[in-house]
């Protein structure tokens, strides 16, 4: 749940991909120069820029003369990140040459034009001529942005029982209200075992442990996992007539447009167009209605920033919804739950010794995840009071949220009194005692553990015993044996069973 | 010949095993085989009655729900 | 708020009312009664004598049943001040929160500034610790509310109809408690709030008991009250009538009355020696800092038209039925005390010892029961070890009447008379002790007589000497009755003891007004309202009590033990998870690794069989209620004074009242069920330990629990009232190299069954156990704890084994080596202060 995590998700799903798809990739300019800035180490940016230019292909221990002998690991990693995304290509080790290291070429050249800005290509997006309404500015996007986000993210939470989405929402604190979701956002959601179907929540799914990590990433971590979630569904849907590079490609060229700026839909070829109507249910873009132009929302414009441009996404929301009309005055409003990590750098949130949490909000959003494993009692304008008891816990639990989850999540929204006197006192910043209880609640959960499957005994001979165990231990079945009762007991029955066929035709 | 018999195998912690055992005295209808201090067959179809009886049992043993003084 | 009450049938409200609040005047949640109603529940029955007639317990139960009625119908839930609110405030989160979402309360523009919220329906308040007015706001709520909970950044207080009858008690005007509460809030003070602090001070506190010349007025401010309870039929006829229908005088102030001990008192003092030194003034200032009551009544003081106040006489017969009488009018009188006009009762020369300086917090305590020179009836708690005894010796010193001191048990007799002649100037003659044992009488026209609740409330055949005593103690008139302990003993003891001995103050002193059972509300009514509750964690930080660590240790069973504990009866269960041979050990591990560290510990057990057993097997000394009193005390000696003599076994008549400064570490191997009474007593017995303020001390106190049996949820619940205090119990699952600790008990499976069938042998014949019923020191009696489940005592050695016996032969008593070792004359040290310690006893 560090400020990294987003990246490597993206990288796990990058390194999976096939060279050929990485070829397609690198012939737009805006995805090889988003990817140069985003997805790699300082020490691999080096790499590439002395590797850009070169007429011919380097030796790999030339590169060395950039790293200190202290630094080969980081070089080897370096390494293997820019052979992983086919951005190098390395020479084979032989006796009879020194390795060579040189850029792929489609890489090379989107990169020198991204750079040069020498092409005429569109990779980087064609603003509109046609005339802009003035009311949708930075301002107004943000706002628009982070409502269909936080729709999204209401859906995620509120799926644990009570009113869900949308219920008695006018009013609110600018969030939640009309319909959440679009269908296929939910569907996605589904798809990616975010949530999953349960009979006993009002809304008929609930959150899972994956969806709880989820709302414990930052902003930027989140909208990327949803995207990849889009990219799999499609790549499994053929019929969508998207191709997952071309889909991957759009979305480092919409990483590459200007905030606040119109574009016209017409310059996009027709798969690309495709795809907008998803990208306006997630909240990336902005389409007024008649116009042939697209805006770009900051959930867009950040998606390969750097960590420090990131600060400006919560940044931004939080201008937003201070803006936000109806917003509950003193929220230091924050998109998502994480905001710890960002903008937002105070905590909110005290634990007491008596199990008692305060929490310093007044975002529904914080509320609902709160709610996930508080047993909340009273709101006030700023501040929510509630309890951490052995149920809300275990029913946190019972959701597959672990105590660890909890724990980061508490540590993580600390409130700035906790860490002072953790800081003044040197002592953990929760409560160990509470800490110890929640791990404590977890572990009641665990002290039983069933295996369905069958057991053998009565066997006529230790030796029949010990050629069925063992066999049953080579092939993966064996659960649990005792040479001394001559008992086992297997997970799967058929193949001992033909073994023991094979066994009485050799007799 | 080995016999083979279906079954769910329970892996636990002693203390539970007594609580199943203890159980199990009542009609005898849950255990298969007593395996040893951590490890028993059981009946499938009891499994799911049998975890609802050993929560109800441990509930004693947990730490109280303090409703909160000032609730409802 | 949804109008939720507004279709209540005029008949069902009164019941609703009365469910919703009693769940709230409970200060915790309810014990599970019905599993073991005697057991669990934490009467003590001690106190209870069985000869009280039916009509008198009819009486009491009517007494009881009415002023709960009473309070409930104010309690702030009550429909009275709730009105629907407005619902148009709820958001996507408001569900989670039900009617508990208050966020339509705007905040104030400066909020910030302020560390209160109030919730507008039940009256609970939460304060920020962090907030930089917060310790004002602190003293404030200790004034006018109940603390629920405090530990380190937020507390919570609840505003109850009890707390602010106290509130107006020590003098605060409902406009003060209105206007400072809107000022510290973070959003306007709610219109229920408001009107809930108006109805409860309007009929709180407006009519005063005043003994004055030995004579009962009825008091008020408010002269139309007064008539209005003039023309009531039964309290009109009651009047005694003089010249005057209503006499009309000045309301008393503090008006020169210093507590002695106090800072202002040493300026007094000061300012006498060296006259026109101006110290004084800016001594007094320290105080006034903290108080913020104090500066409330000085503003009072400085008004240039004193208030009158009205009154009317009553006859001496008709105290109580007046007393009734205007708590059925909801009225409830306030007793107060103007000992320095009272020149029929003869002054007691008594004094603090020059140089006693009392604590802030004891002052603070002492100037709600003073605030307005004269004395008013009322409880205060501080924590064990935080100076209970020298708070009611003060008081003894302030107003300088006749004093009747009542305990618990004779050796806290025996205590608080070594304390008055510790701290005060008093003539030894003039405290007498009237006990069992001794039953002596003061020289003097006046003095102080130390006794036990037993003592007075015994209506059975009394020997002629205390029946003499007894005819002694009702004849006269005493200025102050101080109740020591007063949330043990039970209302209708109370209700005895004030109806026989005719006092004109009262004050009750506790550690924890806390009970089980939900007794606690009547008290405010039999003695008066707590004037005063002290923050643990905030005196322990000041270093007035020790710092210390709980844990709580999990011992598992073994298996032979837990498959027998789940067949056992209940009784046999709790023998069984005090014999768990983990716990034994783990038991030995901590004596042994607090031993080395030089600690001096206390293991508590309320199951005697295992007391003895643990005792007997580690070598160690112990007191349970059949030790004879010699013995205790050459025990509690050698604890005291033997470097040898580090661990002493303690049954729970240890829990209370014991004062023992050098114990460093507490074990708990067995208690009493759920009660959080008895955990704080027993944390008590280590918090005035005397090294509390070397550098980096830290007592311990350990609860053992045995895994997975009833114990666990006894002792969350325990620990409820000290977690709420700020106190953390660590859980620990596994004490390190246990297994290392030299000659360990029970570390083979052989010895652990021998154990078993030991255990189960000697406790199926029936144990001592039952026999224990002297809660406390001394024993007074021996009366059965229930009738007809007294057991014939089994003795141990003729019920086990032969091998059994050898070892309890063996190991019989450490006890046993101490005497010996103490007639050898080997300790010409012991045996001088044992010479010393019977003299003094005999002097007693």
């Amino acid at each position: 749940m560090s400020v990294g995590t987003q990246s490597y998700q993206l990288v796990d799903y990058l390194e999976k991909l096939p060279g050929t798809t990485f070829r397609k990739l690198y012939q737009q300019p805006s995805t090889a120069f988003a990817i140069f800035r985003r997805m790699l180490p300082d020490l691999a940016k080096l790499f590439v820029q002395a590797l850009l230019y070169a007429p011919s292909p380097l030796l790999l221990s030339q590169l060395d003369i950039w790293v200190t002998a202290a630094g080969k690991l980081q070089r080897d990693r370096a390494l293997s990140i820019l052979r992983s995304l086919h951005i190098v290509q390395i020479s084979p080790p032989s006796k009879d040459r020194p390795q060579e290291i040189q850029l792929a070429t489609n890489f090379m050249n989107s990169l020198r034009h991204a750079l040069e800005g020498s092409s005429t290509h569109s990779s980087f997006g064609v603003p509109s001529t046609l005339p802009v309404d003035s009311t949708i500015d930075v301002n107004f996007l943000d706002r628009y942005a982070r409502k269909k986000w936080e729709d999204i993210l209401h859906y995620v939470v509120n799926s644990v029982g009570g009113d869900g989405v949308g219920v008695g929402s006018a009013g609110g604190a600018g969030s939640s209200s009309g319909s959440g979701p679009k269908a296929s956002v939910k569907d996605l959601l589904l798809a990616g075992r975010l949530v999953e179907r349960r009979h006993d929540t009002r809304s008929g799914v609930g959150i899972t442990q994956a969806g709880f990590t989820f709302l414990l990433q930052e902003a930027n971590a989140q909208v990327w996992t949803l995207l990849l979630l889009w990219l799999e569904a499609a790549g499994h849907n053929p019929d969508l007539g998207m191709e997952s590079v071309d889909m991957l490609s759009f979305l480092f060229m919409l990483a590459s447009l200007e905030l606040g700026r119109a574009y016209d839909t017409n310059a996009l070829s027709e798969e690309r167009r495709n795809m907008l109507p998803s990208l306006v249910d997630f909240g990336l873009i902005y389409i007024p209605r008649d116009t042939r132009q697209y805006f770009p929302t900051r959930l867009a414009t950040t998606l390969t920033s750097t960590s420090s441009a990131l600060r400006s996404l919560s940044a931004g929301f939080a201008a937003a919804a201070a803006n936000a009309p109806g917003s509950a005055p003193g929220d230091v409003a924050t998109l998502g739950p994480a905001p710890a990590a960002t903008a937002d750098t105070k905590g909110s949130i005290i634990i007491e010794t008596n199990y008692r949490l305060y929490a310093y909000t007044s975002s529904p959003l914080q509320i609902a995840v709160l709610a996930l494993f508080t047993q909340l009692n009273m709101r006030f304008a700023s501040m929510v009071t509630g309890r951490l008891t052995r149920d809300s816990i275990r029913r946190a639990i019972s959701y597959g949220i672990t105590a660890d989850q909890i724990i980061s999540y508490l540590a993580a929204h600390a409130h700035e009194e906790m860490v002072r006197a953790a800081v003044t006192k040197g002592t953990p910043v929760l409560p160990p005692t509470v800490v110890d209880q929640i791990r404590l609640w977890q572990l009641e959960n665990e002290r039983m553990h069933t295996t369905a499957g069958f057991l053998f005994k009565d066997f006529d001979s230790m030796d029949e015993y010990l050629a069925l165990s063992s066999y049953a231990e080579e092939v993966g079945t064996l659960i649990w044996k005792s040479d001394r009762k001559q008992m086992f007991f297997v997970s799967k029955f058929e193949q001992i069973r033909d073994y023991l066929k094979s066994r009485k035709k050799v007799e | 010949m080995p016999r083979a018999i279906r079954g769910v195998l329970i892996e636990c912690e002693p203390a539970i095993k007594s609580i199943i055992v203890h159980l199990d005295s009542v009609n005898n209808d849950i255990i298969i085989e007593d395996l040893d201090e951590q490890h028993l067959v059981v009946k499938e179809n009891m499994v799911h009655s049998l975890k609802q009886k050993l929560e109800e049992r441990l509930r004693e043993t947990y730490r109280p729900e303090e409703p909160l003084a000032d609730s409802d | 708020m949804p109008p939720k009450r507004k279709a209540m049938p005029a008949g069902g409200s009164v019941i609703s009312k009365a469910g919703r609040t009693s769940a709230m005047s409970t200060p915790g949640p309810a014990t599970p009664r019905s599993l073991d109603s005697p057991m669990v529940s934490d009467v003590d029955e001690d106190l209870i004598d069985e000869d009280v007639t039916e009509a008198q317990k009819e009486h009491e139960e009517l007494l009881n049943k009415e002023s709960e009625e009473f309070v409930n119908s104010w309690a702030i839930g009550s429909s009275r001040f709730q009105k629907p609110a407005k619902q148009d405030y709820r958001d996507s989160a408001s569900h989670f929160f039900g009617k508990r979402d208050f966020s339509w309360l705007q905040l104030k523009p400066d909020h910030k500034d302020c560390p209160l919220w109030i919730d507008p329906e039940k009256g609970t308040i939460v304060l920020e610790r962090f907030n930089e007015h917060a310790s004002k706001a602190t003293d404030f709520l200790t004034a006018i509310a109940e603390p629920k909970s405090r530990p380190q950044y937020l507390h919570e207080y609840a505003l109850t109809t009890h707390s602010l009858y106290a509130a107006v008690s020590i003098g605060l005007q409902p406009w003060d408690i209105i206007s400072t509460l809107d000022r510290f809030l973070k959003t306007p003070l709610p219109d229920s709030v408001r009107d809930f602090i108006t109805s409860c001070t309007k009929s709180y506190g407006k009519v005063k008991l005043v003994l004055k010349n030995n004579k009962y007025f009825v008091e008020s401010v408010d002269a139309e009250l007064l008539q209005t309870l003039l023309r009531d039929e039964v309290i009109g006829k009651l009047r005694i009538h003089g010249s005057d229908e209503i006499t009309t005088s000045y309301a008393p102030t503090m008006g020169g009355l210093v507590i002695p001990g106090t800072q202002n008192a040493a300026g007094v003092h000061q300012a006498g020696l060296r006259q026109g030194d101006k110290k004084a003034g800016e001594q007094g200032e320290a105080t006034k800092e903290t108080e913020l009551l104090a500066t409330l009544n000085e503003e009072e003081d400085d008004e240039e038209d004193k208030e009158a106040v009205h009154a009317f006489e009553i006859p001496d017969s008709a105290v109580e039925t007046v007393q009734k009488r205007c708590l059925d009018l909801q009225y409830p009188i306030l007793e107060e005390y103007d000992f320095r006009n009272d020149d029929v009762n003869a002054n007691l020369d008594i004094d603090l010892k020059p140089n006693t300086l009392i604590r802030p917090y004891q002052e603070q305590s002492l100037s709600k029961m003073f605030g307005n020179g004269r004395a008013k009836s009322g409880i205060i708690v501080l924590p064990c070890g935080a100076g209970k005894t020298l708070v009611g010796i003060t008081a003894a010193c302030t107003i300088k009447k006749g004093v009747i001191v009542l305990c618990t048990s004779s050796m806290s007799v025996v205590q608080w008379r070594q304390e008055f002649l510790k701290w005060s100037n008093i003539n030894p003659d003039d405290v007498a002790i009237f006990t069992a044992e001794s039953k002596n009488k003061f020289t003097g026209n006046t003095g102080i007589i130390v006794t036990t609740y037993s003592m007075v409330t015994n209506n059975r055949e009394r020997s002629h000497d205390s029946k003499k005593m007894m005819d002694f103690l009702k004849g006269r008139e005493w200025g102050l009755m101080l109740l020591d302990e007063v949330h043990v003993v039970p209302a209708d003891v109370f209700r005895r003891v004030i109806s026989s001995i005719k006092s004109h103050s009262k004050l009750g002193l506790t550690a924890t007004l806390l009970r089980e059972d939900d007794k606690i509300s009547h008290l405010n009514f039999l003695i008066g309202p707590k004037l005063y509750e002290a923050n643990w964690m905030e005196l322990s930080q000041q270093g007035h009590i020790a710092k210390v660590q709980c844990a709580e240790v999990w011992c598992p069973m073994p298996t032979e033990f837990y498959d027998e504990y789940l067949r056992a009866t209940s009784r046999m269960k709790r023998t069984l998870y005090a014999m768990n041979p983990r716990k034994f050990q783990a038991c030995q591990y901590l004596i042994n690794y607090h031993e080395a560290r030089g600690d001096k510990i206390i293991v508590f057990s309320d199951e005697l069989y295992s007391l003895k057993q643990y005792a007997l097997k580690l070598g160690k000394v112990y007191i349970y209620g059949s030790t004879g009193q010699a013995e205790r005390m050459q025990v509690l000696e050698n604890f005291q004074h033997n470097p040898q003599v580090n661990t002493l076994f303690l049954s729970k008549i240890g829990d209370t009242s014991l004062d023992l400064p050098e114990a460093t570490c507490l074990i708990q191997i067995s208690s009493h069920f759920g009660s959080r009474r008895q955990e704080a007593q027993r944390l008590g017995r280590i918090l005035r330990a005397k090294r509390r303020n070397d550098e980096g001390f830290n007592a311990f106190f350990y609860s053992l629990v045995s895994k997975d049996t009833q114990e666990m949820y006894y002792s969350s619940k325990r620990q409820a009232f000290l977690v709420d205090q700020g106190y953390a119990f660590k859980v620990i699952t596994q004490l390190a190299n246990i297994e290392k600790t030299p000659d360990l008990a029970f570390a083979t499976a052989q010895e652990r069954r021998e154990l078993l069938q030991r255990t189960l042998v000697d406790n199926e014949k029936g144990t001592e156990e039952d026999v224990e019923n002297d809660d406390l020191f001394g024993k007074i009696s021996s009366r059965g704890r229930k009738k007809g489940t007294r057991r014939t005592a089994g003795t141990l050695g003729e019920l086990s084994g032969a091998g059994d016996m050898a070892y309890m032969e063996q190991k019989k008593a450490a006890n046993r080596t101490l005497k010996k070792n103490i007639k050898a004359g080997q300790s010409l040290f012991f045996k001088k202060i044992g010479r010393e310690k019977e003299k003094a006893l005999k002097k007693a």
